[in-house]
């Protein structure tokens, strides 16, 4: 589309799902085990900046122009002004873009992404999303990817209960049709006369032909996951006693350190620190271990390889179950891909 | 002869992206036609695409740059440069701009603003 003569503006709703920014870590800015269990989507969008959580009571708002044009202070200010004109709430934008109300309440977060010929800046407006929801599915984990920035966040129902996604919707789109393109001013009603007004826009691959081709990239496990810059996870756990062979006097306590480096959402690489206690006591596997997870997506993928590596060693003996070594081994290589 | 060529943005453009936060360069062995789409800088103000100037294939991609991004913003015709290739087609270098034209093309934008 050219937007050279024609800016566009799109309103818009998910159904729960979790958002990330195009070089976030997904492991680490959401619990995505949680997300799977509770069949709350995950998406990587292409613009930058941090995580966001959407539903149905949080409400998208998309500005499209030509790339010279591209002015995020100006589409912010037009919101904040949609905010008091229709519900008389006063909002602050602050220096990360947020808006925020009652001094230190984000409800509004920011991200952008500009094309060769044109960009687009999109934002959330928290009106009555579940915020219960919203905490449990965001986590944390410390990796080197773009990190998301916390804040305190509300709901705008919250503070006036006649906000609603729908009159929200009808506020900001009157502010932006009365609203000049170029700068911040009242053109009132003469001005809203002579614009083209609200579209509905249907999403399907007849109407934007191509969008079927990128809709399935976005929503491949290669684009959502396989996009993670590279991160490495290390983690200790104490060996229980009983596991451990009884001849030997232990001076420090017998710890199993577990590293491992994800690239591309595969696990590229694994280091096992397998304390001598557990290996006197019978757990060979260090080898099999590695070499059946490399390669593995960080997923539970990786968990199923590492059961079935260390079931293979048995081979000889017939044995289907895991003993309590490998059995301990699994469940700490669990912990480090599901939990935070 | 060798046809190595070193791509990198310019200081205006590294001005107007602001501070640079993520640089996802192309990996050695990516071949590229001129136009497309090979990487991608994300600033604390938008994320934005790199688009290669020239046709060729990867051979080294700065590593410093993705380690410390901020080198973009501060060396980015030293230091900061993204990636190097190896040209297929030399005779492209002839499309793009001079650094005084570029300088020209610059001011002139500058102009239509303030119309």
């Amino acid at each position: 589309m050219d937007f050279t003569n024609h800016h566009v503006m799109m309103v818009w709703r998910n159904e729960p799902c979790v958002v990330i920014g195009r070089h976030q870590n997904p492991w680490q800015e959401a619990n995505v085990s949680h997300l799977a269990e509770k069949d709350i989507s995950l998406a990587r969008r292409n613009s930058g900046g941090g995580t966001v959580y959407h539903d149905r009571g949080n409400l998208n708002i998309t500005f499209f122009t030509p790339r010279e044009r591209y002015d995020r202070k100006y589409n912010l200010e037009l919101i904040k002004r949609a905010l008091f004109r229709g519900f008389g709430i006063k909002s602050v934008i602050n220096k990360r873009d947020d808006i925020v109300v009652q001094d230190n309440y984000k409800i509004s977060g920011t991200a952008a992404k500009l094309g060769r010929l044109t960009a687009y800046h999109h934002c959330t407006l928290l009106v009555n999303a579940n915020k219960a929801d919203l905490s449990k599915a965001l986590a944390k984990r410390e990796t080197k990817a773009t990190e998301s920035t916390r804040s305190p966040v509300a709901n705008l129902a919250d503070i006036d209960h006649k906000v609603s996604v729908e009159s929200l919707q009808t506020a900001v789109g009157y502010e932006y049709l009365r609203t000049p393109a170029l700068h911040i001013e009242d053109g009132g009603q003469t001005l809203i006369k002579k614009q083209r007004g609200f579209q509905f826009v249907n999403p399907t691959n007849e109407w934007f032909p191509g969008l079927s081709g990128l809709r399935n990239e976005l929503e491949s496990w290669d684009w959502c996951f396989g996009r993670t810059p590279v991160f490495t996870v290390s983690r200790t756990f104490p060996v229980p006693a009983e596991l451990l062979a009884p001849s030997r006097v232990y001076r420090a306590s017998e710890e199993l350190v577990i590293n491992m480096t994800v690239e591309k959402g595969l696990i590229s690489d694994v280091t096992l620190n397998i304390p001598p206690g557990l290996v006197e006591s019978g757990f060979h596997g260090e080898a099999s271990v590695i070499t059946h997870l490399k390669g593995k997506r960080f997923t539970s993928e990786a968990l199923s390889a590492l059961q079935d590596a260390m079931l293979t060693r048995h081979l000889s003996n017939d044995i289907k179950k895991l003993d309590e070594k490998e059995q301990f081994v699994a469940k700490c290589f669990d912990q480090v891909v599901n939990t935070i | 002869m060798d046809d190595i060529g070193t791509v990198g943005i310019s200081n205006y453009a590294q001005e107007s992206l602001g501070d640079i936060v993520f640089a996802q360069l192309p990996d050695p062995g990516t071949k590229v036609k001129a136009g497309d789409e090979c990487g991608a800088l994300e600033s604390v103000k938008a994320a934005s695409e790199i688009y290669s100037p020239v046709s060729g294939v990867i051979t080294e991609k700065n590593n410093n740059v993705e380690n410390k991004p901020g080198l973009i913003n501060t060396s980015s015709f030293d230091k900061g440069w993204l990636f190097k290739l190896q040209l297929t087609n030399p005779e492209e270098l002839n499309e793009l701009m001079s650094e005084e034209d570029y300088e020209k093309f610059l001011k002139s934008d500058v102009e239509k603003d303030h119309t």
